[in-house]
């Protein structure tokens, strides 16, 4: 018995012992690297490839979904945007997810054409790439440079976006879901300041030549693709930001950038413009897909087949009022529009891109910015300087490109109305400009009063934003409903 | 065998150290090296030699000749041998020598090749020495009837302060006992306790105990965590079912077996196609949306619970497999447990309470299976060999309408709708034969599976002075058929092989397991066809043999022929690996150092093809061959080092233990589609295809790390008292929450050893509290959720031929356990000699921490984020066992068991559950499966539309779900059991178990759109033909209904109550059962023809199972419910079993 006690010491030895490797052991034996299926956020920005691959993703996104013009995806500002507007009618009145944009009768049930949650996503990206690339400290400084300007860039781009289709939004810049969950909406003023900011650094940061996927090499000259956004794209959104936010002294500086490199950006002849790497784009996206939608996504929402216009892919075309706008010898009106006669009635329709639904090679590109509204920005900068014969000048070389001679003006007043005419003219059912222009001019009461009655709906002002969708005002406590909804 | 009184334990300062760093030594080979080259003792030569009255030498003599080894003795030590009587076939040297000397004044000892004979001598007296002392050392061994050493049997003196335990050998010495008479008692789990009366004086000579096998079920070994124990001394809430009950049962899986044995484990048989997924749910789902299901580990090596995805969703024709967790632990059909033989099963122990689970940390709340498998017993060899074959059919076919009935209804469904009948409604418009009468459930899945099983096994063992082996290898050959036509089968092979070597201090076991599954089957349940098809469809074939495709005038076919689906090959196969080894060094008596090295490898390739055979000829010029092939590979290595001690202190006795566990487990798989074969010959050759892309590809790593220890303390017999402490960690958590403790502790007492109860209640002969109280938790929640993982985002066209990487999700470095804490507590008694036997358990098992989809604002750019929430659900309920021995005479036996578990499963909190995005799929209060229904009122006279109640009161025909959903509905089992009853006589078995279960399921009382025919020729989809329910139906103004009136098109105005109507209150409805869950029969030959036959045992037996259903069920099988999957089979079979 005696003896059984002793021997307990050296037990207990050996159990400490035994005990001890486990827990040095511990950590190191249950530590996981990512699997080879996909990359751990903490290595993807230690390399530039995986760094690189995190902006063409979104990229690829944003044009992956152009395929539906109809999925509310960024790109669909195209449509529903000009849905809300004058620009298009919708042929089937049964369309469940068009039918409260064309109405303007959306609420804050509605399904459909929810670019806060296509938007936000995009940010959430943005800022996991900024917070991401800014943490790196083994990526080539060229390519760091070069994405971090292309995230700010995105970033930019989005909250433009989303801050015209919905006034105040809330400035989400982290990571940080506990503290975004709670986020109230920031003032647009805030928004448009975080907007230039990021615009600002974008151009610092960006390349001017238009890069491979590497972030590093420029393509030889003369065969750029114009898919990643280079510091002219900054320049050219900074001029629009300006421009919204009625800083015309930047505004022109900003276009005059642009437009004074005129090795790369010039207005191409008008069957052109929209073609892939056209002199006149700024920035575009390269379809994705294969076969029938290897062009993009607006050829083949937009361009109705001989049957006319149908209940399935092809439910719009343009309005009477739009059509009518154009002078006789426009030459937009012949080369942008297109029609289909059915029986007695014609139904006319968006004809930018010339490549609809069909399997053939890729001859178009999604075009995000383009020289002709450097133009137009400038002329409306140089007007409200007054400062009528240079904004005279940007607005004709606008029209003389359309085939339209000069036109002169004498006050004010008339030039700053035949810019707004000549934007809904050149931009129509592209990514919102007439909506956005109706809004920020204070013209939209007057236009869409009648517009909406002839679409068979009822306008009112609050209808100038959209809602946000009742879901995230649950989720969100401190987020309000726009006023009216 | 004798020992010097004097002996000194161990040598003193010095030798402590040394043995203290020998120690350490031989640690670090058995954890670093992991084998150690054992040889087993040469003495392989076979012996046969027979005859009657031979004297010894000739036996030696013979022997001699036959083996090479030589005999050394002096003549005269053979004078008092007797001549023997010897039949011996294929012996080794040592059982014939332990044949021929059994009752010889002699023994043998082996040298080399010599084996020495000599006299056993008189006992030598206690040599005592006066000045020393007046006590004595008390020498002995244990050893079971067949001869195996006990290490680890408690050996006590009552009325002294004198206890030990016995070595690996099986051998003990108490010393300093004092002269006088004492009652020595041993006792050891699993066997009777053995007591003597010795007489400690001059002549004291060392004991032989050979103790029995414990008879009392109270006392057989009942396997553990990391232990055994008995039900006796167990402190937790164990069950165990035994080789005996498993071989009883037709069944592939043994998980099936299980059925209606244990008091809180449902086991649901999801299709009855062999090798098929089952759900399995110990005292009901802890977790919300996580893995629910219980802990595997065979022989000490954890298995897998589910399979790897397969090729098809919702896994495909094998069947779910109670995965709770597919979003983020994706899996599939079929279930792992199908690739063990269970013939190779010694026993399976379900550990349920925290008492019994706690020690498996992170990995045991859902509870713990634990499968032990056969070894060998020291035995002459003993060759077992098992035949049985039979036949298989559906349990339970649907009532359907008859053609004439159809019609009917169809031409009622038109004038309903006032509808024209179709170019396409074939079944009506003159296209197919009005008169022709088929039931396709007859055709379809009323076939006979045809069941062979055959299985050997050869084992033995040996015991010498020094060494102790045992060995067992069996193997195992399974067919299983199916019921539907054409030539599918699951065919398995299997090989296990057990060794065991003891030797002085060291304990060897190795373990392997290996299993061969080819699953022949089709991709499709031709279930659903056999349901759907209406009556008067097409022959199958065609007059000239050909597969008929019942062609229209215009050459296109007007239906989708379902034995067309036979073509659709789909093979599973299978390859399983299990190994284990143990080491095991006894560092001192009492003391032992082990590890286990486990392993386990599961390979999985599935081909799937879609050949132009298998389509309409018309539809051909359209399609392309399709093949799909998947092969997976899961792979992982568990290493468990343990270091037990058992010690007698004061009257009690203290069992500790302290382990490690080291895990690894890599799953991988590669899925590919593959089309553009130019024949269907080649379609199983990928290389064959012109495009092959890669469909699923996973490749994913868990690692598990931990430390675990336990403390039992047994004073008495009459307290006990264990706490089992875990430290886990994983790598599926987070880096703020790698690690967690759990932990239980939980008591015993067995107040019938008291004295005064002993004496108040005479017919109490077994009376037992427990109670426990322990936390455990839940890592089923898929690898790398934590991380901040970035995945390909892959296009048709790569942009700028660069590859694009978004990131998956929001991560949550905090992510942690799911974690239940387990209460229970249980009386456990025993009247009359134990002969009635009584157990109930009462649990309350709380879930909280429980990790939940949790939901964000998009502005935060995901919808939402994987948190452990504060949600807690609790599942309690209370389990009952009775054991009755209803007769045990000599020849007439009779027993009978009876079990029945009342669960009941509750949501206990949900903070914020309105304004999250589960308010429509909780309620608090209730169970987590609630299904929220409408209130279906029944059919409007006037309009022959279901009409509900709408959450205002007032009535409707198109409620709003969920927001009119206000019936609930709990498919929860309310209490489930089973009832056996063994009776033997003579040679003869019989067993019957009955399983019942109370419950409420799905039903099909409405059918599929009664009236419709709707056909999609691509997809081979068909709802036609409904159950008899539908007859019931509206027909005219007035008419009083259950079923709403029919309709051909369906339009909205009717489809919208009869899609309400399957949400309804209604659409569930009684699905209790009772069924014969298992029949057995079995004769065993008298022993005159067994003699002849020089067999040790031969018995034929008749097995059954599920031969007979109990229900009223509204629908097919009221187990599996479903109208879409193959109901569970009834088998028959009959068999063979011979021991030589």
């Amino acid at each position: 018995m005696k003896a059984k006690y002793k021997i307990g010491a050296p037990k207990l030895r050996v159990g400490i012992l035994f005990f001890s490797l486990s827990i040095l052991a511990c950590k190191k034996l249950i530590e996981v690297k990512a699997p080879i299926t996909s990359i751990n956020a903490e290595n993807v920005y230690e390399s530039d490839a995986t760094a690189a691959s995190v902006l063409t993703a979104v990229y690829a996104q944003i044009s992956d979904l152009n395929n539906d013009l109809g999925n509310g995806s960024i790109t669909s500002i195209s449509l529903y945007a000009a849905l809300s507007s004058d620009e298009l009618w919708l042929y089937n009145k049964n369309d469940p997810r068009l039918l409260p944009f064309y109405k303007n009768d959306i609420s804050d049930q509605t399904q459909d054409g929810n670019f806060w949650a296509s938007i936000y996503p995009i940010i959430f990206i943005s800022n996991s790439a900024i917070e991401g690339i800014n943490n790196s400290t083994s990526l080539t400084p060229a390519i760091k440079q070069q994405l971090l300007g292309e995230a700010k860039f995105i970033r930019a781009f989005c909250y433009f976006y989303l801050t015209n289709l919905y006034g105040d939004v809330p400035l989400v810049l982290t990571l940080d879901y506990q503290a975004n969950k709670a986020l109230d909406r920031a003032p647009k003023e805030k928004v448009y300041q975080q907007i230039i900011n990021d615009l600002i650094d974008a151009k610092k940061l960006l390349s001017a030549n238009y890069l491979n996927s590497d972030a590093l090499t420029a393509y030889p000259v003369g065969s750029e693709q114009r898919v990643r956004p280079t510091s002219y794209a900054a320049t050219a959104l900074l001029a629009r930001v300006y421009l919204f936010t009625g800083d015309y002294i930047n505004a022109e500086a900003q276009a005059t950038t642009v437009i004074n490199n005129s090795a790369i950006y010039t207005l191409s002849i008008l069957n052109d413009v929209f073609k892939k790497n056209s002199s006149e784009t700024i920035w575009s996206l390269q379809p994705v897909r294969t076969s029938t939608q290897s062009n993009t996504g607006d050829g083949a929402f937009f361009i109705l087949p001989e049957t006319g216009p149908n209940a399935g892919s092809n439910p719009v075309y343009l309005s009477n009022n739009l059509v009518n706008n154009f002078e006789q010898e426009d030459h937009r009106r012949v080369n942008w529009i297109n029609s289909v006669v059915i029986g007695a009635d014609t139904f006319y329709y968006a004809y930018k891109y010339k490549v609809g639904l069909i399997d053939t090679t890729t001859e178009e590109y999604i075009m995000m910015l383009r020289l002709a509204e450097q133009y137009l920005i400038r002329a409306e900068a140089r007007a409200k300087q007054n400062n009528i014969i240079e904004a005279t000048m940007d607005l004709n070389a606008v029209r003389n490109r359309a085939g339209l001679s000069n036109a002169t003006y004498s006050t004010q007043i008339d030039i700053l109305t035949a810019i707004l005419h000549e934007r809904q003219l050149e931009f129509f059912t592209e990514m919102g400009h007439r909506w956005f222009d109706l809004k920020r001019t204070n013209n939209i009461d007057a236009v869409m009063t009648n517009a909406t009655l002839e679409k068979g709906g009822n306008w009112n002002s609050y209808k100038v934003l959209y809602p946000i969708s009742q879901s995230e005002i649950v989720l969100d406590p401190n987020l309000v409903q726009n006023f009216g909804y | 065998m004798l020992f010097p009184t004097l002996r000194n334990p161990l040598p003193e300062g010095g030798g402590k150290l040394h043995q203290f760093f020998l120690v350490m030594r031989i640690t670090t080979i058995l954890l670093l090296a992991g084998f150690l080259q054992v040889s087993a003792a040469g003495l392989a030569q076979k012996i046969t030699i027979s005859g009657k009255d031979i004297p010894l030498k000739v036996v030696f003599k013979t022997i001699e000749k036959q083996t090479g080894y030589v005999f050394a003795y002096d003549d005269e030590v053979l004078v008092e041998a007797k001549n023997i009587s010897i039949h011996a076939v294929n012996l080794t040297v040592k059982e014939v020598l332990d044949e021929c000397l059994r009752d010889q004044p002699l023994y043998y000892t082996i040298e080399d090749k010599t084996i020495f004979i000599k006299k056993k001598l008189p006992e030598k007296k206690a040599n005592l020495t006066q000045a020393i002392s007046s006590t004595y050392a008390l020498t002995g061994s244990v050893k079971t009837e067949t001869g195996t050493p006990l290490a680890g049997a408690s050996v006590t003196i009552k009325g002294l302060k004198k206890a030990g335990i016995t070595d690996s050998k099986g051998q003990f010495v108490l010393e300093g006992v004092p002269a006088g008479k004492y009652t020595l008692q041993i006792s050891f789990v699993g066997y009777e306790s053995f007591e003597m009366t010795i007489n400690v004086a001059d002549n004291l000579v060392a004991i032989n105990a050979i103790l029995k096998q414990a008879l009392n079920i109270l006392d057989e070994a009942q396997v553990i965590a990391y232990g055994t124990t008995t039900q006796r001394l167990s402190t937790g809430n164990v069950s165990t079912v035994r080789a005996a009950d498993i071989e009883k049962q037709p069944v592939s899986n043994i998980l099936l077996a299980l059925e209606g044995r244990i008091p809180g484990l449902f086991i649901t048989q999801n299709t009855g196609l062999p090798g098929g997924g089952i759900t399995i749910r110990i005292q009901g789902q802890n977790s919300l949306s996580r893995g629910s299901d219980p802990l595997y580990v065979i022989d000490g090596v954890p298995y897998i619970s589910q399979l790897l995805p397969n090729i098809s969703t919702d896994g495909g024709i094998l069947g779910p497999n109670g995965n709770s967790n597919p979003s983020y632990a994706p899996s599939g059909g079929g279930n792992p447990l199908s690739f063990i033989n269970p013939a190779d099963i010694e026993s399976i122990s379900i550990l349920k309470d925290a008492d019994a689970t706690a020690i498996y940390g992170s990995r045991a709340a859902n509870g713990v299976i634990l499968i032990t498998t056969k070894k060998g017993m020291v035995s002459p060899n003993r060759l077992d060999v098992n035949i049985q074959s039979g036949w298989g059919k559906v349990t339970r076919m649907l009532p359907l309408l008859n053609t004439q009935q159809y019609l009917e209804m169809r031409r009622e469904a038109k004038t309903n709708d006032s509808s024209m009948v179709r170019a396409s409604d074939y079944d009506i418009n003159g296209t197919w034969d009005s008169s022709s009468n088929t039931d396709w459930q007859k055709k379809l899945i009323g076939g006979t599976s045809h069941y062979t099983d055959a299985h050997t096994s050869i084992s033995g063992g040996a015991v010498t002075e020094r060494t102790n082996t045992t060995f067992l290898i069996g193997a195992g050959y399974h067919v299983e058929t199916t019921v539907f036509p054409g030539d599918l089968s699951d065919k398995k092979g299997s090989l296990h092989f057990n060794f065991t070597h003891t030797s002085k201090k060291i304990r060897v076991q190795f373990f392997c397991d290996y299993m061969v599954d080819n699953n022949s089957l089709i991709s499709r349940d031709l279930t659903q066809n056999a349901i759907k098809l209406p009556p008067n469809a097409p022959a199958l074939y065609a007059k000239d043999g050909t597969l008929n495709w019942a062609l229209a005038a215009n050459g296109n076919s007007t239906w989708v022929n379902p034995l067309s689906y036979l073509s659709q090959k789909y093979s599973f196969n299978n390859k399983n690996l299990i190994s284990n080894t143990l080491i095991s060094y006894q560092i001192l008596p009492g003391l032992e150092l082990k590890s286990n090295f486990g392993y386990n490898n599961l390979q999985t390739n599935e081909i799937s093809v879609i050949p132009l055979s298998s389509i309409a000829p018309d539809r051909r010029p359209t399609k392309t061959r399709f093949s799909q092939f998947s092969n997976g590979n899961i792979e992982t290595w568990n290493i468990e080092p343990q270091l037990t001690y058992k010690s007698k202190i004061g009257k009690g006795i203290l069992d500790f233990l302290a382990g490690t566990t080291i895990l690894k487990s890599n799953s991988n798989l590669q899925q590919f589609n593959a089309r553009g074969f130019n024949s269907d010959q080649v379609m199983k050759d990928i290389s064959a295809a012109s495009t092959v892309s890669v469909s699923n590809s996973i490749a994913s790593i868990y690692r598990y790390n931990a430390m675990f220890g336990r403390f039992n303390f047994n004073w008495q017999n009459k307290y006990i008292i264990n706490v089992a402490v875990r430290r886990d960690g994983s790598s599926r958590f987070g880096p703020e929450n790698l690690f967690h403790n759990f932990g239980s502790i939980s008591g015993a007492w067995l107040f019938s050893n008291e004295n005064i109860l002993n004496k108040m209640l005479p017919c109490l002969s077994f009376g037992k509290f427990r109670m426990s109280y322990g936390v455990t938790g839940n890592d089923q929640i898929g690898d790398y959720q934590f991380m901040n993982l970035y995945i390909p985002y892959s296009v048709d066209v790569a942009y700028q031929d660069g590859t694009g990487l978004i990131p998956e999700g929001l991560p949550n470095s905090h992510l942690q356990w799911e974690e239940t804490r387990k209460f229970q507590f249980g009386l456990d008694i025993g009247f009359l000699k134990d002969r009635l036997l009584f157990n109930s358990t009462y649990y309350v098992n709380r879930s909280s921490n429980l990790l939940q989809a949790y939901a964000l604002p998009i502005l935060t750019g995901n919808n939402q984020i994987q948190v452990n929430f504060p949600a807690t659900v609790q599942n309690s309920g209370w389990e009952f066992l009775v054991n009755l021995k209803n007769i045990d005479g000599k020849l007439f036996k009779w027993t009978s068991m009876f079990n029945l578990a009342i669960p009941k499963n509750k949501l206990v909190s949900f903070p914020d559950l309105a304004s999250s995005s589960y308010a429509s799929t909780y309620i608090v209060g209730q169970t987590i499966t609630i299904h929220k229904s409408l209130n279906l009122i029944g059919v409007n006279p006037s309009t022959g539309l279901y009409s509900f109640r709408d959450s205002h009161g007032s009535v409707t025909s198109s409620p709003d779900y969920p927001g009119d959903a206000t019936a609930l509905v709990n498919t929860d089992p309310k209490f489930y059991g089973g009832f056996q009853n063994s009776l033997s006589y003579k040679g003869f078995e019989c067993d019957i178990l009955f399983q019942f279960t109370k419950q409420t399921m799905p039903n099909y009382y409405f059918g599929n759109r009664p009236g419709a025919f709707l056909l999609n020729l691509n997809t081979g989809s068909i709802i036609a033909n409904q159950p008899v329910f539908v007859l019931n139906r509206w027909q005219k103004k007035g008419d009083i209904s259950s079923i709403q009136k029919f309709s051909a098109s369906y339009p909205s105005a009717v489809l919208t109550p009869f899609s309400r109507a399957l949400i309804s209150e209604v659409a569930y409805s009684d699905a209790s059962y009772i069924r014969l869950r298992n029949l057995s029969i079995s004769w065993q030959l008298p022993d005159k023809w067994k003699q002849k036959m020089h067999l040790r045992s031969a018995r034929i037996y008749l097995l059954g199972q599920n031969l007979l259903t109990i229900t009223n069920f509204k629908g097919m099988d009221p187990e599996s419910s479903s109208v879409l999957r193959l109901p569970p089979l009834k088998v028959l079979t009959f068999g063979i079993q011979f021991i030589l």
